[in-house]
């Protein structure tokens, strides 16, 4: 049964063997979270459901992270989203950061670390960027 | 010009698409190592819970697998990164960069050889950043050739060090190996530095020929703007400072 102090996750990124090890994780520790494998993907769902947190890949193939970021901000301002970059990027870091998230964090990101900077977001944290 | 001359890619075009290709492998691979390291995470939490929950204490090996995969996709990602770095040093043959840092990326670039070799390899940074203006590939590929001549010249169980320093204007940068360093091979390994690299900096290689038990190669680089004036013009010819 999911925790109520735990928020609801949406782990949105391209590679499916990391969103589906990523949710089964948060699955065995009571953590209401969905996967989604494209920006795409992501917006649609969005468009059905609420998510306190959205972990969102920056490099995506088509509708990539930034792009997500800028809908979320516009549309969803209640959504929090966290951005989760490669090595090399600290152009995305500080453009993610101004166009409102979160926090950035550094693949790999270890998933309490991760865990750690959702439940900051979702309870008004101050943003952060650093390794995961 | 020869029919065909006009089209072959230059040198710098090689490197680019190299770096470039490098750089994009390398993103894959750290979304590989990514992976497994979460599958790893899984394996974990799932032998945890199967232990809590009473099953086989067989089970808690999997957790000490799971860090002992992880332990290594920590080691990939740093080898990746340095990796990287590398695929990056071409980006640009005109750019102010820190002398330190790109100490660090030749600390790392040369420790598998190092340690092939078995020769202890130490790489000193200069004391406060150093700011230098060039193609920092260039002078990785002069640094490289020296340093490899001091991993061959030590015998196993030497020492190899670095040291970098400021010098009125300039870095000297000192490739110190303990172990005879022949004489007569450093006029090849000073030439083949400067055709390396040293040429793009108008840098000279010198042999300090120091005492039989250590001998040092000494790159001095002219910090900024100077650089690219006396590219092309400084003397290769060894030099006993």
């Amino acid at each position: 049964m999911a925790q109520k102090s735990q928020p609801k996750l949406l782990f949105v990124d391209d590679e499916e063997e990391l969103v589906s090890a990523v949710v089964e994780r948060l699955e065995i520790r009571g953590i209401e979270g969905v996967g989604v494998t494209s920006g795409d993907e992501a917006l649609q769902l969005l468009q059905r459901e609420h998510f306190d947190v959205v972990l969102l890949d920056v490099k995506m193939p088509g509708v990539n992270g930034l792009d997500v970021l800028r809908t979320i901000t516009r549309a969803y301002p209640d959504t929090k989203v966290i951005l989760m970059t490669g090595h090399g990027s600290a152009e995305d870091i500080e453009l993610g950061l101004r166009l409102g998230a979160a926090a950035c964090l550094q693949k790999p990101v270890d998933l309490e670390t991760l865990l750690e900077a959702a439940r900051s977001a979702a309870s008004g944290g101050e943003a952060a960027d650093g390794e995961g | 010009m020869a029919k065909g001359e006009a089209e072959r890619p230059t040198a710098r075009e090689g490197v680019l698409y190299f770096g470039r290709v490098a750089a994009g492998l390398s993103h894959e691979l750290s979304n590989v190592l990514n992976i497994i390291n979460e599958l790893a995470g899984l394996q974990r939490d799932i032998a945890a819970a199967a232990v809590e929950g009473g099953g086989d204490a067989r089970f808690a090996r999997f957790s000490d697998l799971a860090q002992r995969i992880k332990t290594q996709v920590s080691r990939g990602e740093a080898i990746n990164r340095g990796l990287h770095r590398f695929a990056h040093s071409v980006d640009n043959a005109d750019t102010s960069f820190d002398l330190g840092e790109l100490l660090g990326l030749l600390a790392f670039l040369e420790e598998r050889p190092a340690r092939l070799a078995r020769v202890a390899l130490d790489v000193h940074p200069p004391e406060h950043g150093l700011a230098l203006c060039g193609d920092p590939f260039s002078l990785l590929l002069a640094l490289h050739a020296c340093v490899g001549a001091a991993l061959r010249a030590c015998a196993e169980d030497g020492r190899v060090e670095v040291h970098a320093e400021a010098a009125g204007g300039a870095a000297r940068i000192r490739v110190t190996a303990t172990g005879s360093l022949p004489a007569e091979g450093a006029d090849a390994v000073s030439a083949a530095a400067f055709r390396a690299g040293a040429a793009a900096w108008g840098a000279a290689v010198c042999l300090d020929p120091g005492t039989d038990a250590q001998r040092s190669l000494v790159l001095s680089v002219p910090a900024a703007a100077a650089a690219r004036e006396a590219a092309g013009t400084a003397d290769p010819s060894l030099e006993v400072p």
